[in-house]
């Protein structure tokens, strides 16, 4: 999955699920749209979806700095490479 | 220290309408909450009884999303009346935040939709999804959910009591609350409950033959308290909250009293967990008066438990005939929507409050043939003008468990 493809999921799933409004890349999550460590949580379940596979615990952890959209597309890309390697 | 405790705001969500108004009109008009019990896919094809005590009327809820992402449908019920009780108190935000306020509320078991979501997980044959418990399916379907769910949506930080008594669980939480505030521990407490639609609950009673099931085609003629064809409870769904608040804070900041709680009285059977205890109900009953400091003769009305069960009706007037004699008037409550669970006892409260307020009582729908054993009673048979000013509320759950409130109107 391509990172176009990834961030247009991301960005429909914030929008839909965690009623982000006029989401942009670089906003802070937590203070622009009140996205909590329960919407982690609940955004990881929406990752292991898409990327079809169960993320491990230990990558798990390594999601609760992200603090961007861009972070979490970095995050995704980075766990792909995991997962092919 | 005992401190005097007054009702300043309440609201309720029931089968027979939200808000005064509507709950004022169907008590009235004699309209029923009762209708045909809806299909959940799972078990109502298996339950004999096929009605339910309906909310079936929209409700704008208009909660965040950052509130609602810990939410059931149980927790819908209870912050919305909890809200409302704030908004109608007219309470200061500092107050709300400060510690002083708390808050006293529970539900029969949670959210039981949100507990079969996670079931669903032990018995998804597709081995390719992953689980579908939710990272917030816990704090949504949690016993403590409705009382949690208030503090989180308004920012209190007082105390919480949660309680979880079947049957008794919103009369035990005004109880509760209503202590908390008289021995001084807080000024302010929220106090009620809430159910969601539930056939887990009906099933239960259902396998007990205690639910109605003759009146299948007309619901709105069971269910039928201290009548001679009643045939059983009917389950029902709802929300409802009273503010508790300590007299001399709620008279300085000119609120409004819509009534006050003066006695309270809890007790256990001490043995059977289901059958109802005629030595164990008189002795509540008896406590509430003693709590009160007040005479039976000073009772003006009760509004019974009065599920419409065969035994519990005879039983309950047994003990209401042995403590009070036949002087004060009795409605059963639950006629007009069926029994709401853990929401009955606040919601049986709050229209106590609305009939002392506008001077009538509302008569015991569908009691058309006093069953003999309970006709020593002097049922309210039609709307009566009536101006009272003191009333108990009884209410019995399973596990032996009973419970009786009495409270006044806003004039004393």
């Amino acid at each position: 999955m391509t990172r176009d493809e990834l961030q247009e999921k991301i960005v429909v799933i914030l929008v839909d699920e965690f009623e982000f409004e006029n989401p942009g890349f670089t906003d802070n999550l937590r203070d622009d749209h009140g996205f909590d460590s329960i919407d982690a949580i609940e955004l990881l379940a929406k990752i292991e979806e898409i990327l079809g596979f169960q993320i491990s615990r230990k990558e798990k952890e390594k999601a609760m700095s992200i603090r961007t959209i861009n972070d979490i597309l970095d995050y995704i890309e980075t766990i792909q490479a995991a997962h092919k390697s | 220290m005992e401190r005097r405790v007054v009702i300043t705001a309440c609201s309720a969500i029931t089968p027979i309408g939200y808000g005064k108004d509507a709950i004022v009109e169907s008590l009235r008009t004699g309209k029923s909450g009762v209708k045909p019990l809806r299909d959940d896919g799972l078990l109502t094809e298996r339950i004999h009884s096929k009605v339910f005590g309906t909310v079936d009327y929209p409700i704008d809820y208009g909660f965040a999303r950052k509130d609602t992402k810990t939410m059931g449908p149980v927790a819908y019920y209870a912050c919305k009346v909890a809200g409302d009780v704030l908004a109608e108190s007219g309470l200061s935000q500092d107050f709300i935040r400060s510690g002083r306020l708390g808050v006293s509320f529970g539900s029969t078991h949670g959210s039981p939709t949100v507990q079969r979501s996670i079931y669903k997980t032990f018995f998804n044959e597709d081995k390719s999804k992953f689980s579908s418990i939710g990272a917030v399916d816990y704090l949504k379907s949690m016993v403590h959910t409705t009382a949690v769910n208030i503090t989180r949506m308004f920012g209190i930080t007082g105390r919480v009591v949660a309680s979880s008594t079947a049957c008794t669980t919103s009369s035990q939480s005004i109880g509760y609350a209503y202590e908390m505030v008289k021995f001084g521990m807080q000024d302010a407490m929220i106090a009620g409950g809430a159910d969601e639609y539930d056939t887990t609950t009906i099933a239960v009673f259902d396998n007990l033959l205690a639910c109605s099931v003759d009146y299948n085609d007309t619901p709105k003629r069971t269910p039928r308290p201290f009548d001679r064809n009643r045939d059983g409870l009917v389950v029902g769904e709802g929300g409802a909250a009273v503010l508790l608040e300590e007299y001399e804070h709620a008279h300085a900041r000119g609120a409004t009293i819509l009534g006050e709680v003066i006695g309270f009285a809890c007790n256990n059977n001490g043995g059977d967990l289901i059958l109802p205890n005629l030595t164990g109900i008189t002795t509540t009953l008896q406590l509430a008066l003693d709590n009160a400091k007040i005479q039976p003769a000073d009772v003006d009305f009760i509004s019974a438990h009065a599920t419409a069960t065969k035994m519990g009706d005879v039983i309950e007037s047994q003990a209401i005939a042995e403590v009070y004699g036949n002087k004060p008037w009795v409605i059963g409550l639950k006629s007009y929507m069926g029994h709401t669970m853990g929401t009955c006892g606040a919601i049986e409260t709050i229209l106590s409050l609305y009939m002392m307020e506008q001077g009538f009582l509302a008569p015991t729908l569908n009691l058309e043939n006093v069953d003999e054993r309970c006709a020593m009673l002097r049922h309210v048979r039609e709307v009566t003008e009536a101006g009272t000013r003191t009333a108990a509320i009884q209410n019995f759950a399973f596990g032996g468990v009973n419970n009786c409130l009495i409270i006044t109107d806003g004039r004393k």
